[in-house]
């Protein structure tokens, strides 16, 4: 079974939402997959906040445009893909344990139920050595 | 398969992804083909261009074998056979 890693610093919700899109194409697979959530991604994970996530990173004058367009097509919130790829597969969602501090989140409890543990920076390192897929986001 | 053979299988199991977008028809299709047994066909009902070469791919790689895709008006129907 080949692994994903993946480096998740970007909490918009247009990459959180291709983020989830692609753990979606992962679980189809039956990938094995660990998600490092970095920086400015750890505020999406912080308990309730994973509906208050409406910033875009890119073509941000075309937001009411993006969002229309999500809800036509039914694209799944990415808080739902996330959840949908838990469920089938193995996926496993890690906080840096800086990155958590920085949005007020010191301990597990304090991040929503995605969230598998808070981890240090070397994980992340060895997971993406491991990993046969690596990607960035 | 040619479209006639396509059309006269007998389908085991038919999912009707036809109102999502990628990858919602892809995950139909993942949880779909748990249900049924070794050797079943299963049809993946989809509207979504980019299912027509998703499916196909990710069914060689686990071990299914895909039979071939049928153009409706508006979607196709892509059949698998599990593995």
């Amino acid at each position: 079974m080949s692994k994903l890693c993946m480096g998740l610093f970007s909490g918009s919700l247009d990459k959180l939402t291709a983020a989830g899109v692609i753990l979606s194409g992962a679980a189809a697979d039956d990938m094995d997959v660990e998600v490092f959530v970095l920086l400015q991604g750890a505020r999406a994970f912080i308990k309730g906040n994973e509906n208050k996530i409406d910033n875009l990173a890119e073509a941000s004058f075309l937001k009411d445009e993006f969002l229309s367009s999500l809800e036509r097509l039914k694209v799944s919130t990415w808080y739902e893909f996330f959840e949908m790829a838990k469920d089938l597969t193995n996926v496993k969602i890690y906080i840096c344990s800086l990155a958590g501090k920085i949005w007020g989140g010191e301990k597990l409890e304090d991040f929503n139920d995605l969230v598998d543990d808070i981890c240090g920076i070397g994980e992340y390192l060895t997971s993406a050595e491991e990993a046969d897929i690596h990607m960035f986001i | 398969m040619t479209q006639e053979e396509l059309q006269a299988l007998t389908v085991n199991k038919s999912v009707d992804a036809r109102g999502t977008a990628c990858p919602g028809p892809l995950l139909e299709a993942k949880k779909a083909i748990g249900t049924i047994g070794s050797g079943e066909i299963m049809e993946v009902l989809s509207a979504d261009e980019g299912t027509k070469r998703d499916i196909p791919k990710w069914a060689n790689k686990k071990g299914h074998e895909y039979l071939g895709t049928v153009e409706e008006s508006g979607y196709f129907k892509i059949y698998l056979k599990k593995g």
